[in-house]
């Protein structure tokens, strides 16, 4: 066959134009390029920035709570060393020593000590004798303005459950304690308390009543006649596989208080001291879980029994004593009486609320701390914008806090910062959502997407190249054929060897 | 003015499950059955009453404070899941096994559907919304009872309310009320979920009826379920917990008789009746023919039952019945039905993407019986309405079935709920057929481990109030095991290798093709001589 009458020059024929070749290769790569913000943005996990350098300048800070007192002038004498003590042992207060003569002013706004025949304190008011020495004046003002924490205090939180049990060890040994008046001794034992304290938790209280509670071991029976518990026992005293005390509904802590009426078999049941000898004592406390009382009944039992409220009287006494420990309040120095009937004072109140602030603070400033830290060092944690939210919540909650002398803010609404700060930091701390590490790692990733991407890739760079190259020829030769004179156009015949190499083969086929 | 008037108006809402002195009652009964087939069906409820109580109004869970609850008899761990969540009523049902409705009758206790049943009435109102706290609700009863009552998520949930009719009052607050209900038939009870059930007990399990219950008994009897439901009556809530089980006392004991007793069937002995139980109550349906002996003597027998009560004495009860005869196994079908229709289900067909729902249902009566058909199917299996065909002793009779109500599935989502009436003519054999798709999963929808299928949960036929016999409620088929299409998990990167070729060459050939340029190459004359 003749080659040159039957065939057009491919080059004429429209989707064989250089032009539409090259806005082919260049649709895929623009392809290519508006995809890779859709790749990134569905395959990287959200890690929203926290403020990093903000929550560590927060934790550097030192909180300073102002505490004004005002001293009669027969006390200038101890004041220096009063001073000295408070910065020791409570670095938090910032104490300023008021002397004066119109101390008695204070009694309404702050806290005054005043000279009186002996030790006692009246609201915010202490009554002391200027003959006191200086040493003793100066441990009892202490335990009034920065008390020790105790270290069997249940942490702080603005919720607490009061869970109160009254188990019969067996019901069906002969005895029964069917019902309690536990509303009345509430009110008369409990309340109380709730009531004053109402400004630092929030109270919610339940009771129940249970027929079967057995003990995990038995109690030793004595010489004469009793059973006792000894300090090893009271460690495993709490059966919680057998006794349902826990409440499951909820988040807030509880605090248990356990009235155990040991069977009649096993009656009066004592609690020994480490020497073998009875304790006078019928209770104890867990720390930071609650308090135990075991009531034993005086004999002949009845078979069905009510406990009235008076029975329950020295018992429930116990347990307000114990939800006070409990709760962190401080006892009052035992050689000062109080002058008001109730065992709450509002200073010690207020201690106690100073106390929880600093406490709260500290614990929001090491959970905002680890929060970041552990951000910064997982890099696969997926950080959202609820615990984003959070730890923002949290830090205005503290710098709020730390305004406190511009605005004028009062003990309880410091408390109520505080204790946000520290429940947002502790739910972003544990959000789930940052639990959740990297399901799909980045190596699994390029393992999934090599074998597709490498051999898509390979064909569409050598096209590219090929057509840069082409192109960068294509000019050259233009350009040199503007330097020579017209008539020679046969130069620029695009049969050059290498944009032709990948067709020729197939093209010499057509040709047959 | 307004305000105080409105926290009055809350603070007597409020005043829920508030207890007066002795306002708590706890009755024990245990009613015993000797069946056909020789086995013997030992139905245990435990109610406790909190007299003058009212569930809690959901709108009060917009109020911060919570009141205080106090409870003697009535379990504080379940008071404070239903008042957290404001429930007004609640079933649970764990079960394991096929209920033999021809064989053992209808049972006391109607929920006997395999696996666990989950269902709750609730009022609307509340600041968070129903579904959440339903969710709150499995969730802290899945703590409760350590059953995975979470997987009743929103994939198997519906809410059939005529089939599940609440058994108890609703308030009546001006507020909606609704249904949830679930149902997870690949979920069996187990020891692990006895114990915490027995704690809800007042007298747990060491002393009264409660001391029967060993585990190593019940989950060793060929039938077996614990229930709990909580309902609101006019004398104030009640929470009843239930187990029931079938157990076979011929192959337990070395003789051919059908004895049974206290001690041979649950290997324990009543030593001490429960102390605070009001009512402590064992009924023994007495056989309808032959001889026997029932010991020891009871307290009173009336319509066929011998009563027992364990308060009376304090001695260690033993209750039985003895035959001086060997048991004879019945060869011929019993010419009397124990229940007026009885249902067979199936699902067939080969394939893993089509199959055939049919449901073959016989009225044992000689009127005409009307049947409410429920399917609450997962979304993994897809009905075809329009291929419903009703056949009535082999003739086709689409009438048969009405009022067809239906809710769509959506995929990953929501399960499909389908009611429909179905009429029975006296002594007729109802067929009915549906064809239905099976789903293909996704990756990570297919269970992490080696299994056996996808578990379907039971139908539910309720008949409708025109028999005189109320006795009879829902009946639950068994469940279905679906197989769905399932990849081969064990090469993932040989799928993704091989797939990655073959979408790389395709790409590579159509982008070839489209970049190609054609050129024409002038031969010399002399070569193609040369060729």
């Amino acid at each position: 066959m003749d080659g040159q009458s039957g065939f057009r020059d491919p080059s004429t024929i429209h989707f064989q134009q250089d032009f539409i070749r090259r806005y082919i290769i260049g649709s895929y790569w623009l392809i290519i390029v508006l995809a890779l913000p859709l790749w990134w943005q569905t395959t990287s996990i959200e890690r929203l920035p926290l403020p990093t350098s903000e929550v560590y300048l927060q934790a550097t800070k030192k909180f300073q709570l102002p505490l004004e007192l005002c001293a009669d002038s027969a006390f200038s004498g101890h004041v220096p060393a009063m001073q000295d003590l408070i910065r020791q042992s409570a670095s938090y207060l910032d104490a300023k020593i008021i002397l004066g003569r119109d101390c008695s002013m204070y009694q309404f706004s702050g806290y005054a000590v005043l000279p009186g025949t002996q030790l006692a304190i009246q609201d915010k008011t202490l009554y002391c004798s200027p003959d006191l020495p200086v040493d003793n004046f100066t441990s009892v003002l202490l335990s009034l303005v920065a008390p020790p924490m105790d270290r069997r205090a249940a942490q702080y939180a603005p919720r607490y459950r009061l869970s109160f049990t009254l188990l019969n060890e067996d019901a069906s040994a002969g005895q029964v304690i069917i019902s309690w008046d536990i509303q009345k001794a509430i009110i008369q034992h409990i309340s109380p308390i709730t009531s004053a304290l109402g400004t630092l938790h929030n109270f919610t209280i339940e009771s129940q009543v249970q027929f079967h509670a057995p003990l995990a071991f038995e109690p030793q029976p004595l010489s004469d006649g009793t059973y006792g518990l000894t300090p090893e026992d009271l460690t495993v005293f709490i059966n919680s596989a057998e006794w349902t005390l826990s409440s499951s509904s909820s988040n807030d802590p509880v605090l248990h208080f356990v009235l155990f009426v040991p069977s009649t078999k096993r009656r009066p049941l004592v609690i020994l001291n480490s020497d073998g000898s009875s304790s006078n004592s019928s209770a104890f406390l867990i720390p930071q879980w609650g308090g135990v009382v075991i009531l034993n009944l005086p004999p002949p039992p009845p078979t069905m029994q009510f406990l009235e409220a008076s029975e329950l009287r020295s018992s429930f006494s116990t347990f307000s004593r114990q939800l006070l420990t409990l709760l962190g309040y401080p006892r009052l120095h035992p050689s000062i009486s109080s002058l008001r009937k109730t065992a709450l004072t509002p200073w010690q109140i207020d201690s106690l609320l100073r106390q929880r602030m600093h406490e709260n603070i500290v614990r929001s400033h090491d959970t905002l701390r680890s929060t970041v830290t552990l951000v910064s060092q997982i890099e696969g944690m997926p950080v959202d914008d609820k615990v984003h939210s959070q730890v923002q919540g949290s830090l205005k909650a503290l710098h709020e806090l730390f305004d406190f002398a511009r605005t004028h803010l009062t003990l309880e609404e410091m408390l109520t910062l505080s204790a946000r700060a520290l429940t947002l930091s502790s739910k972003a701390f544990f959000h789930p959502g940052m639990l959740a590490l990297l399901y799909f790692p980045a190596e699994h990733k390029y393992a999934v997407y090599t074998p597709l991407f490498a051999t898509a890739m390979i064909p569409m760079l050598a096209a590219a190249l090929r057509e840069l190259a082409a192109w960068r020829k294509e000019r050259k030769a233009r350009a040199a054929a503007a330097v020579i004179p017209e008539g020679d156009k046969n130069v620029n015949e695009p049969n050059s060897s290498d944009t032709a190499v990948s067709a020729d083969t197939d093209a010499m086929d057509a040709g047959r | 003015m307004l305000k105080t008037s409105l926290v009055i108006f809350l603070l007597l809402f409020n005043s829920v499950f508030c207890i007066k002195q002795a306002a708590e009652e706890f009755e024990e009964n245990l009613s015993l059955k000797s069946l056909r087939d020789g086995r013997v069906t030992s139905s245990f409820s435990f109610k406790t009453l909190l007299r003058d109580a009212a569930p809690r109004d959901p709108r009060t869970l917009a109020l911060d404070n919570d009141d205080s609850q106090h409870y003697t008899l009535f379990p504080l761990t379940l008071g404070q899941i239903l008042r957290q969540y404001a429930i007004t009523e609640l079933h649970l049902t764990l079960n394991a096994g096929k209920w033999n409705y021809e064989s053992w009758g209808y049972p006391d206790e109607s929920g006997v559907g395999v696996g666990a049943e989950l269902w709750a009435w609730m009022a609307d109102g509340s600041p968070s919304s129903i579904d959440e706290r339903w969710q709150g609700l499995r969730n802290a009863l899945a703590g409760l009872f350590c059953a995975s009552l979470g997987s009743l998520d929103e994939q198997r949930t519906t809410s059939p309310r005529q089939s599940f009719p609440p058994q108890g009052d609703l308030p009546d607050w001006g507020l909606p009320h609704e249904l949830r209900h679930a149902s997870h038939a690949s979920e069996h009870v187990c020891t692990e979920n006895l114990t915490p059930f027995l704690k809800l007990l007042p007298c747990k399990s060491l002393s009264g009826l409660a001391t029967l219950l060993n585990p190593h008994r019940i989950f060793d009897a060929d039938w077996h379920g614990i229930g709990l439901h909580v309902l609101w009556l006019p004398e104030g809530v009640e929470v009843r917990l239930n187990v029931q089980l079938v157990s076979d006392p011929l192959r337990i004991s070395s003789t051919n008789k059908q004895d049974w007793s206290f001690h041979s069937l649950f290997d324990r002995k009543v030593d001490q009746a429960c102390p605070i139980a009001k009512t402590s109550r064992v009924a023994v349906e007495l056989p309808s023919s032959g001889f026997y002996r029932v010991h020891p003597e009871p307290l009173e027998i009336k319509d066929g039952q011998a009563y027992y009560n364990l308060k009376i004495a304090n001695e260690a009860w033993n209750i039985g019945t003895m035959w001086p005869t060997d048991f004879e196994y019945p060869l011929s079908k019993p010419n009397q039905a124990l229940v007026p229709f009885s249902v067979q289900r199936s699902l067939r067909g080969s394939t893993q993407d089509r199959g055939e729902l049919s449901i073959v249902v016989t009225n044992h009566q000689q009127n005409t019986l009307q049947l409410r058909y429920l399917e609450t199917m997962p979304w993994i299996i897809q009905f075809y309405l329009h291929t419903i065909r009703v056949h009535s002793d082999g003739v086709l009779k689409n009438d048969l079935i009405s009022n067809i109500s239906y809710v769509l599935p959506v995929a990953h989502s929501r399960p499909a709920t389908f009611e429909s009436i179905l009429t029975l003519p006296g002594g007729s054999n109802l067929t009915f057929t549906m064809n239905v798709a099976k789903a293909f999963l996704r990756y990570t929808e297919h269970p992490p481990d080696a299994q056996r299928g996808w578990d379907l949960p039971p139908a539910v036929f309720t008949p409708l109030l025109q028999s005189r016999d109320d006795s009879i409620g829902r009946i639950y088929t068994p469940s279905l095991l679906v197989d769905l299409a399932t990849p081969d998990f064990s090469m993932p990167y040989n799928v993704i290798m091989f797939t990655c070729s073959v979408v790389a060459f395709i790409f590579g050939s159509v982008f070839n093709v489209l970049t190609r340029k054609f050129v024409v190459v002038r031969l010399e004359p002399t070569e193609i001589q040369d060729n």
